[in-house]
Parts: C-alpha cells; structure tokens; sequence
C-alpha cells in the first residue's frame, strides 16, 4: 500500500489539517479557560485606585445582569476568578475619583483568562466604548 | 488562430472571475468588520477585522448539531437519489404497456409545486411515525423526478445490445442497473449528487413543518432562530451564512474534478 500517495492525497490533506487545528485549539481553550480577568484601575491623572468598586456583568438578549463584584487593591489591580462567558462588560467606580462606563470586553471562547493590556481610567464623566482581549 | 493575445483572454477571465467573486468577499468582509451593508461610502478593505461574530454564533446556537442534522439529511437524500431514480430511470428506459403515460403523469407532477402537497406528505409522515426523524425531513426528495429524467437520459446513450448480452448471460435486473448502467453514467450520478446536496442543504419549508426539537434542526432552521436570537446581527448573520457556506465549498472543491469530468464525459458520450 502506497502510504505517502495517501497521505499526501488532498482529501487526507484537508482534513487532517482541519482535525489538527482542532485538537490544538481545545487544547488550547483547555489549557486557559479558569475564568480569569485583570485589570487595573487608574485614577484621571493615571494614579492606581485603591477600594475602586469594578463590576462584572453579562448582557442577555434584554438586559445587562451583574455577575460579579470586587474592589481593588492598593495596587489599583483587581481580579475576577471563574467567569463562564465569551463576552462581557466591566465598569468600575470611585464615589470622590470618577468611574469607568460600562465597557463591552469579547473573547474567543467562554471562560477564556484575559488581562487587559489598557487600565481602566476612572473620569468624571462616562460613555460607553469596545475593548477587546489581550 | 486566436485574434488575441492569451493575455488579453486571461485578463478579461481574471476581471470576470473577480467581479463575480465580489458578493463572496462582501460577505466575508461583513462577517470580519460587521459593517453596515448600507454604508456610504463603501470600503473594500476591511477596517478592524476580527473573528467575534463567530463566535457569537457559535455559543448563541448549537451549531454543531444542526450541522450535524443537515449532513445526516443530506446523506440520506444523495445515496436515496443516486439508487431510487437510477432504477426508475432504467425502468423508464423498457418499453411497457401504459409507458408514455407515466411519463406524462411524471412531467405533469413537476408542475405541481411541493406547497400543494404539503399537508398530504405531513400526514403520510405521520402516519408512517416519521415525524421528527432524519429521514422524515429526507423522505420527500428520496426521488426526484429530473433526476429520474436525468439517469432516462443517460441511460438511453448506452447501447441497447450490452443489456441484451447481459441478460443471455443471466444477469438479473438489479446488476445489470448497477454494474452496467450506473458505473457507465457517471455524468448523471454527479448531477443527481449535486442536485440532491443542495436542494437538501437548503431546504427550510419541510424540517419547519416537521421538525418540534430544537435538537433535531438543521441549518437553514437554525440561520431562521439565530434571527431572533441576536439583537445587533449584520456582522453575526454574515458569519452565519460563511460557516453554512464553508462546508459544502470546501466538498465542492475537493471533488470539483470528479463532478467535472462526470459532467463532460456524459456530453460526449454517443
């Protein structure tokens, strides 16, 4: 049997590669799907934030619903652990300091461990805008 | 001799070919930037492409099993087409008493648009406990009558002196169809593929009536749901309609050279 001519045939080529591709992406997804977000928060002038309230939520086809809740620490850096989303929206506020508007985050996959490259910047005044993943 | 040069041929292909490739790139384009079809001025150049939109269709359908569903259904309707019509193009091809009659009746049915019949079907379906099940959906283009006419065709090219040498050699009725006939008609098996693939691919009227678990979808049923599924869904639905798309282009262009040289050998034939 002539195993190179059928190997090398475009039908083994083809999905080989597509079942390759696939068993290295969820790997992948296997190896980074804990549900980790960070993030820092900076002040107006670019200073960390301590005890800054950051939101988590999801939005449904109707409505935004918070799924969870932290506050930051004296580095500014705030951490959520085991979310199960592929697409979310972060806000934080400092009642005296400003707040960050509700941001729309997107993933790859559901759980997927993001940190954001940007901090978020608390401003007195707040308007809604994308970010995507690191 | 050519009036003009290849290039010049080339040339106005390529500029032809690229012109009916442009819905295709809008479509991925759409489904990369999400951007207004509406949009004025149009660009060509993607601005900020990204993958999310697939992945919105992914998690807000399951995808994978109404893909899974049409392949079944597909499945199911090319091998059921390629036999079915194969043996009743060849009975078409004897000459019997009432013949021309039921070739009337046959062309007289292509008239009569599948709406008409749909209630009498859904109660035959029902009746017989095929409600719900792949072959259900697949039972109503199990035979269709072009392709039945389409293997008539082929069938009638081969020489009539081959069944005759086959029968004084015993061979029965059901070999001679598919070990003589079929394998000498490749052109009408790849058109009875193509056909049944995409008319199964794309039906939506049959699996709506017939199909209550969201389980048991198929695609077209499933681009219909996502619509009320995605509130902002230009860039999501695009996506959609690339991954429908990509499996039976990715068959197609596997098999383009089989499909084609089936398609050309049955034009020379006779």
């Amino acid at each position: 049997m002539n195993w190179k001519a059928i190997l090398l045939n475009r039908y083994a080529v083809t999905f080989g590669t597509v079942a390759v591709v696939t068993l290295a992406w969820n790997t992948y997804i296997a190896m980074n799907d804990d549900g980790i977000i960070g993030g820092r928060v900076i002040g107006p002038q670019g200073q960390p934030v301590a005890g800054a309230a950051v939101v988590l939520s999801e939005r449904t086809l109707l409505v935004t619903t918070p799924r969870g809740r932290t506050t930051t620490d004296a580095d500014g850096r705030f951490t959520f652990t085991g979310h199960t989303f592929h697409r979310i929206w972060l806000e934080a506020e400092k009642p005296g300091v400003g707040a960050y508007p509700q941001t729309e985050y997107r993933m790859y996959f559901k759980g997927q461990n993001m940190i954001l490259d940007e901090p978020l910047q608390l401003e007195p005044s707040a308007g809604g805008r994308s970010g995507k993943p690191s | 001799m050519n009036r003009f040069p290849k290039w010049v041929i080339h040339l106005g292909l390529g500029i032809i070919c690229a012109a009916m490739m442009v819905p295709f790139y809008w479509v991925l384009k759409t489904s990369l930037t999400g951007e207004n079809i509406f949009a004025y001025p149009p660009s060509l150049v993607p601005e900020n492409p990204h993958l999310f939109y697939y992945v919105d269709v992914w998690y807000s359908i399951p995808f994978f099993r109404y893909l899974v569903n049409s392949v079944i259904v597909s499945i199911i309707v090319v091998v059921a087409n390629v036999v079915l019509n194969a043996m009743a193009g060849f009975a078409l091809t004897r000459e019997f008493m009432g013949k021309g009659a039921i070739i009337m009746l046959f062309l007289s049915c292509m008239m009569i648009p599948f709406q008409v019949t749909i209630i009498p079907a859904y109660l035959i379906t029902r009746d017989i406990g095929l409600l719900n099940t792949h072959l259900g959906m697949a039972l109503p283009l199990c035979s269709t009558i072009v392709c039945i006419f389409v293997f008539k065709a082929s069938f009638d090219a081969i020489p009539k002196s081959l069944i005759d040498a086959a029968r004084i050699d015993g061979v029965p009725d059901w070999m001679i169809i598919f070990r003589i006939m079929v394998p000498l008609s490749q052109s009408a098996i790849a058109t009875n593929i193509i056909l049944a693939f995409i008319w199964s691919w794309n039906n939506f009227l049959w699996p709506l009536v017939i199909i209550r678990d969201n389980d048991m979808q198929t695609l077209p049923l499933g681009l219909a749901r996502f619509l009320t599924v995605v509130e902002d869904s230009t860039g999501a639905l695009y996506a959609f309609c690339i991954m429908v798309l990509v499996p039976g282009l990715v068959i197609f262009l596997l098999a383009q050279k089989q499909f084609i040289a089936g398609l050309t050998s049955g034009a020379a034939k006779g």
